[in-house]
């Protein structure tokens, strides 16, 4: 039975490697077809995850390829006895010291990745002076809170601020930040194209910024179980250019203070309801 | 690495039920309670009909009349594909059908021509990719090449496959707000079989248009687990809604039916009318109501049917809608004063229920009401819907707007009042203007400062 274990751990390392080198191409990798990450920190984010695929891969093959080299001798020399190593100061000064320097390396070398991303001392100057939208999260769905045009977010609501439900407009070109909350649980903003995701806690508001690198209609999802509905909680991050932002802010509203006889019902379809839908 | 003879087993249960899949039961319309409390006699041509009429979940019915999207598809027979005698099954290879919706199995399917012109089958087996048709064999049909028919419901059935995907775990498989998930909900999924919605355009005596449901599906309700449903298409909601709104239409007639029926033939009825003050036999009973069922029940059913329809044709004709004669008045602390004194007035009386500072703890919540359908107290305090649910009047601080927060919405609620709740209709009694005072100083409130 030996040698059946020198097989049975070779294949496990092979069919990692064979799995990680066909995954692009079977739909395992990336979301989207392995499409880019549509944002700068997200393909950062994604050169983080390849050199630690790479570290990880490496540490693997190799603990396993001296496995299965020890095994095999073993298998084939039956009569000689293993000989035996306990304390060995020197062979446990490596396998401390390598693998540490190896997370330690890895440890240094996320820090400003981690730092861009969640640290607010460093986001974006920007994004931080005038957020963008209040994104609240709730069973089952994403309620959206917008400044009236020209304002500020407030903490609190305000009689003139702009509303709207699992459709968040962004400008292009420039970074944003929301404001997210919770109504109920816990839930997750997770935006894969952009490699974004920040839990949604009840009782705080967490900012959390963002820039798409080209303009586009992105998924929003939750990414945490929150309940029996948690699949439908789907959005749509819609990033377009500043002027066409512009436009749907002044369309948002005029549809919010929409009296049923201005100028909206008159405009494109002549019933009112129908252009409430626009 | 030894398994005992009994993890042996369980290993094998796996695959065999993963092959075989668990049998189900055909998935029926359920009836409502009133139905299921009348005599059987009485109820079963009720039951009938609305097969009848209305088929189930997953075997549609066609019923002219109805203000429904049937959307029927016509389609031709290319070839009959050959089959022995003892196949129950007819195949026969169509064409027409490329561009409409790919799952048709359990539709009706009526033949325009050939042998079995105006003979009605029901579609067993439906192949979109090869364009393969089964349906059952019978004496009366015998397709050839080149006859023609009709697919009925296509269109009903795409609703049907949205609505059992996206609404039924809430709000049941007929519309009876029971579905698996209901029970975690407050306020509770709406029972669709009253054919009245809450949050409408219309007037107060109007049901709701489909636009009005067709945004509610869209933009969900906020304050309530009806989610918005905005990244379905227009054309799937408004699916979605026509067969919400036939859901609807198939309540409200077995509804108007059994009015008819439930005061001389529920089975407490047949008790007390063959208890010895009654001095009835069963047999007395059962004569009187086969001869109702004889005379005035075809007409009963068909003006049920019809009224039902109009109603819904009217509600979403253009006068329908409630549209205020003048514009919004400026929202100025003068307009929220005079709004804040029609609150505390007796002419709106918003405070019984709402109460004096709009916390929703008016008088009204503290009293037992009586429920006008059984003319019995309700045996908790506070108001209630027509559903029979516990109804607290709004907080009108929270900020949170069902119904939608355009200051059009807030005009339609007090103008129509909310249907099925005790919320009012103030259209007659007050003018535009008070009407845009009282939404200047509602809308005001959650800003109030005073929270």
């Amino acid at each position: 039975m030996g040698k059946g274990w020198c097989l049975f751990f070779l294949f496990w390392p092979v069919a990692a490697v064979v799995s990680c080198a066909m995954a692009p191409w079977v739909g395992w990798s990336f979301p989207y077809d392995n499409a880019q990450a549509a944002s700068n920190l997200g393909i950062r984010i994604d050169e983080l995850f390849y050199i630690i695929l790479v570290v990880t891969a490496i540490v693997f093959v190799g603990t396993q390829a001296v496995l299965v080299y020890a095994l095999w001798r073993g298998a084939n020399n039956r009569d000689q006895r293993a000989s035996n190593v306990h304390g060995n100061h020197k062979l446990e000064l490596i396998w401390s010291i390598i693998p540490g320097a190896i997370l330690l390396f890895l440890a240094i070398y996320q820090m400003n990745i981690w730092a861009d991303f969640r640290i607010k001392k460093y986001y974006p100057e920007a994004a931080v002076k005038a957020p963008l939208a209040e994104v609240t999260a709730r069973q089952f769905e994403w309620r959206f809170r917008y400044p009236a045009i020209g304002k500020k977010l407030q903490q609190k609501p305000q009689p003139d601020d702009l509303y709207s439900v699992n459709e968040l407009h962004v400008p292009f070109g420039k970074p944003v930040l929301i404001q997210l909350r919770s109504d109920d649980v816990q839930h997750s903003f997770f935006l894969p194209a952009l490699r974004i995701k920040q839990d949604a806690l009840p009782g705080l508001q967490i900012p959390v910024w963002f820039e798409a690198n080209k303009p586009g209609t992105y998924d929003l999802v939750c990414a945490e179980l929150c309940g029996w509905g948690h699949y439908k909680m789907k959005a749509h991050v819609i990033v377009q250019p500043e002027d066409e932002y512009q436009t749907y802010l002044k369309n948002l509203t005029q549809k919010q203070f929409y009296d049923g006889l201005g100028t909206i019902a008159a405009k494109e379809t002549g019933t009112e309801s129908e252009a409430v839908e626009k | 690495m030894r398994f005992g003879f009994s993890r042996l087993i369980l290993l094998l249960l796996f695959p065999l039920i993963g092959f075989t899949g668990c049998e189900q039961p055909p998935v029926k319309f359920v009836f409502s309670q009133k139905t299921n409390e009348l005599m059987p006699e009485a109820a079963k041509p009720v039951k009938e009909a609305l097969v009848r009429q209305f088929g189930n979940p997953f075997a549609l019915t066609q019923f002219e009349g109805l203000p429904t999207d049937f959307g029927d598809i016509q389609g031709t027979v290319k070839s009959v594909n050959p089959s022995g005698k003892d196949q129950p099954l007819i195949r026969v290879q169509v064409t027409g059908l490329e561009n409409a919706y790919d799952k048709l199995q359990g539709l009706p399917l009526e033949w325009t021509s050939g042998k079995g012109q105006g003979q009605v089958s029901r579609i067993k087996e439906y192949n979109f990719e090869t364009g393969t048709i089964a349906v059952e064999k019978s004496p009366e049909i015998d397709p050839q090449a080149g006859d023609t028919f009709m697919v009925e419901c296509v269109r009903l059935q795409f609703g049907r496959d949205l609505y059992n995907r996206h609404c039924m775990h809430c709000h049941g498989m007929s519309g009876e707000g029971t579905g698996p998930t209901s029970r975690y909900l407050n306020p509770p999924p709406r029972d669709f079989r009253l054919g009245i919605y809450k949050y409408t355009s219309t007037k107060p005596t109007n049901k709701a248009q489909v636009a009005d449901l067709a945004h509610t599906a869209k933009e969900g309700i906020a304050g309530t687990y009806m989610p918005s449903f905005k990244l379905l298409t227009d054309d799937e909601v408004s699916a979605i809604v026509n067969y919400v709104i036939w859901l609807s239409i198939r309540g409200e007639t077995e509804k108007k039916l059994v009015d008819e029926l439930y005061l001389d033939y529920s089975e407490t009825a047949l008790a007390e009318r063959t208890s010895e003050d009654g001095g009835e036999t069963r047999e007395e009973v059962l004569e009187e109501l086969k001869e109702y069922m004889e005379l005035d029940f075809p007409d009963t059913l068909e003006f049920a049917t019809s009224s039902v329809s109009e109603a819904w044709e009217e509600a979403n004709l253009e006068d329908a809608i409630v549209i205020p004669k003048t514009p919004r008045v400026a929202d100025t602390p003068e307009s929220r004063e005079r709004g804040r004194k029609l609150y505390l007035g007796q002419k709106t009386k918003c405070a019984s229920c709402h109460g004096p500072q709009g916390r929703g703890n008016g008088t009204a919540t503290q009293d037992f009401w009586t429920n006008p359908a059984t003319n019995e107290k309700y045996s908790q305090r506070g108001l209630h819907d027509i559903w029979g649910n516990l109804l607290p009047p709004r907080d009108l601080h929270r900020g949170i707007y069902r119904g939608g927060r355009r200051p059009i919405d807030t005009y339609r609620r007090l103008y129509s009042g909310i249907k099925g709740t005790p919320m009012p209709a103030f259209g007659g009694s007050l003018t535009d203007e008070e009407l845009w005072d009282l939404v200047n100083y509602v809308m005001s409130l959650p800003y109030a400062g005073n929270r």
